[in-house]
C-alpha cells in the first residue's frame, strides 16, 4: 500500500536511532575489554582489561559515557553499560578457587569490542 | 551587622568540640555556597534527615519482603530501584540497583575497587572496611580468603560472583532465607538480615536455638 | 615503559588486586561534620554543580600521598575545595578568609 509521495513503506522499518540507542552488544556475547590507559579518569579498573567476557546484561536506558561526566560533562551521546561476566582464572591466573567462580562488572560500551576467538 | 541569618548556622548534629582543619574547610566552603546562593542551608538540613533515615534496616526490610511475597522477589530482582520505591523509599538521580539472589549454587559478594560504591539509600553509609584497601583490593582477587575472614566458608560446589560496582547501578545481595522460620514474621525475618548479609560477606542466620521466641 | 608512567596510567584511589592484609573490621562512628560532608555531595550533586564522577576524579587528583594519608572525606572536602575553584565558583582567597573567619569563632588563629 503506498502513500500518495508513492513511498510505499511501513514508517517504522524507516525510523532511523540516534547514535548510541541501539546497543553494539547482546547478552551472551563474547566481548573482549579494550587495553588503553585514559590519563586523569577512567571507570574501568586496570585488572580487567585485555580480558575476554561474556554479556550478561545489557543495561537500559543508555547513559553518558562516566568518564567524560568526570570532567562535567553532564550531556552528550548517551551509550549503553553492559554487565559483563568474567571467570576468576581469566583474571588471575593462579587463582586457586573452584573454576566458576566469577567477577561481575559494568562496563561502557566504548571500551568493549566484538571477539569471536 | 550582616542581615543574613545563616552567619552561624547550626546545623542538626553542629559538634561544639573544637572544629579540625578539615571540619573547618566543611564550613567555610558550605557558608560561602549558601552565600552566593549557589543552594540554601535547608537543602543541607534536609539532606541531613534524608541520610539518618537510611539505615541497614531499610534494606531488612526489603529482603524480609522478598522472602515473604514471592511476587515482590520477581519484581525486586527484574527492577531493583522500582521495586525498592514501591515501599516508598526514594534513589538519587540515575541510580539502579541490581538484586543479586544467593542461592544453593551461588554467592554474591559486592565491592568497589575504584572507589566506595554502596547502595546508600536503602543500606545507609557503608563500614569503614569496605572503603579500606583490604577489602576493596583483595575482594576481587580472593573472594573465598576475604569471606574466610568474616567467618563465611562457601563450599567449592558453589559459585562465588564478584560484583565490583564502577557505574550508575548499585546492589543489594538478597541472602538465602535460614532455615527453621517458616512461622518468622517479617519482622521478625528481618531482624536476621544484618548489614554485611546484604553486603554478601556473610549468611543471614537464625537465632540461636537456645533462644526461644 | 618509561618508570613514572606507572603513576599516571594507575589511579592512586583504585584498588583492585593489589597485595593487602587482613580486612580490618573496626568501624568509626560518623564525625557530624563528615555527614555534613556527604550532605554537600549530595546537594552539589543534585545542582549538578559537582556531580559524583567529577567528586571521584577529584579525588583521585589528590595525587597518592594524599589520598594516602588524608581520611576518607577530608579527600572529599579537599577534592570538592579544588573543583569549586576550577569552576569558578569560589576563588582560593574566598575560602582561605572564610576559613579564618570559622576558625576564629572557635578561639583558633588562622585555621591550621
Amino acid at each position: 500500500m503506498s502513500d500518495a509521495a508513492g513511498r510505499g513503506l511501513d514508517p517504522l522499518a524507516r525510523v532511523v536511532t540516534t547514535e548510541g540507542a541501539e546497543p553494539l552488544f547482546q547478552t551472551g556475547d563474547t566481548v573482549k575489554v579494550a587495553m588503553r590507559f585514559p590519563v586523569g579518569h577512567y571507570r574501568v579498573p586496570t585488572y580487567i582489561r585485555g580480558k575476554r567476557a561474556r554479556i550478561e546484561a545489557v543495561i537500559v536506558p543508555p547513559a553518558i559515557n562516566n568518564e567524560d561526566e568526570g570532567f562535567g560533562r553532564n550531556a552528550g551521546i548517551r551509550r549503553h553499560y553492559y554487565r559483563i561476566a568474567i571467570p576468576m582464572r581469566e583474571l588471575w591466573p593462579q587463582y586457586r578457587g573452584p573454576e566458576n567462580d566469577g567477577l561481575r562488572i559494568e562496563v561502557f560500551e566504548t571500551w568493549l569490542e566484538g571477539d569471536d576467538t | 551587622m550582616s542581615s543574613q541569618a545563616h552567619d552561624h548556622v547550626h546545623l542538626p548534629d553542629a559538634s561544639d568540640a573544637l572544629p579540625g582543619y578539615y571540619e573547618i574547610m566543611e564550613t567555610a566552603i558550605r557558608e560561602l555556597l549558601v552565600d552566593k546562593k549557589v543552594f540554601d542551608a535547608g537543602e543541607i538540613r534536609q539532606m541531613l534527615e534524608v541520610m539518618d533515615t537510611r539505615t541497614p534496616a531499610l534494606g531488612s526490610r526489603i529482603v524480609a519482603r522478598a522472602w515473604v511475597d514471592p511476587a515482590f522477589r520477581a519484581r525486586l530482582l527484574a527492577n531493583g530501584r522500582a521495586a525498592v520505591e514501591e515501599l516508598g523509599i526514594d534513589f538519587f538521580e540515575n541510580t539502579q540497583l541490581i538484586v543479586l539472589e544467593n542461592t544453593d549454587k551461588v554467592h554474591n559478594v559486592v565491592v568497589c575497587t575504584l572507589c566506595s560504591c554502596y547502595p546508600r539509600e536503602i543500606l545507609g553509609l557503608p563500614p569503614d572496611w569496605y572503603k579500606l584497601k583490604p577489602y576493596r583490593a583483595r575482594t576481587v582477587k580472593e573472594p573465598r580468603a576475604v569471606l574466610a575472614e568474616f567467618g563465611t566458608v562457601i563450599p567449592d560446589d558453589v559459585e562465588i560472583r564478584v560484583s565490583d560496582s564502577t557505574s550508575m547501578i548499585r546492589y543489594l545481595v538478597l541472602p538465602q532465607r535460614p532455615e527453621g522460620t517458616q512461622n518468622f514474621t517479617e519482622e521478625q525475618l528481618a531482624a536476621l538480615v544484618t548489614r554485611d548479609a546484604m553486603i554478601g560477606v556473610v549468611r543471614a542466620s537464625a537465632p540461636a536455638k537456645e533462644k526461644s521466641r | 615503559m618509561t618508570p613514572t608512567a606507572s603513576l599516571v596510567k594507575r589511579l592512586p584511589t583504585e584498588m583492585g588486586g593489589l597485595d593487602a592484609g587482613p580486612v580490618q573490621r573496626a568501624e568509626h562512628e560518623y564525625a557530624p561534620w563528615e555527614k555534613r560532608c556527604h550532605a554537600l555531595a549530595n546537594v552539589l550533586d543534585i545542582h549538578k554543580i559537582v556531580n559524583t564522577e567529577e567528586k571521584r576524579r577529584g579525588i583521585a587528583a589528590l595525587g597518592s600521598e594524599m589520598v594516602a594519608q588524608l581520611s576518607y572525606y577530608e579527600r572529599w572536602i579537599v577534592a570538592f575545595a579544588n573543583i569549586l575553584f576550577q569552576k569558578e565558583i569560589l576563588t582560593p582567597e574566598e575560602l582561605a578568609k572564610k576559613m579564618n573567619e570559622v576558625a576564629a569563632r572557635h578561639g583558633h588563629g588562622a585555621a591550621a
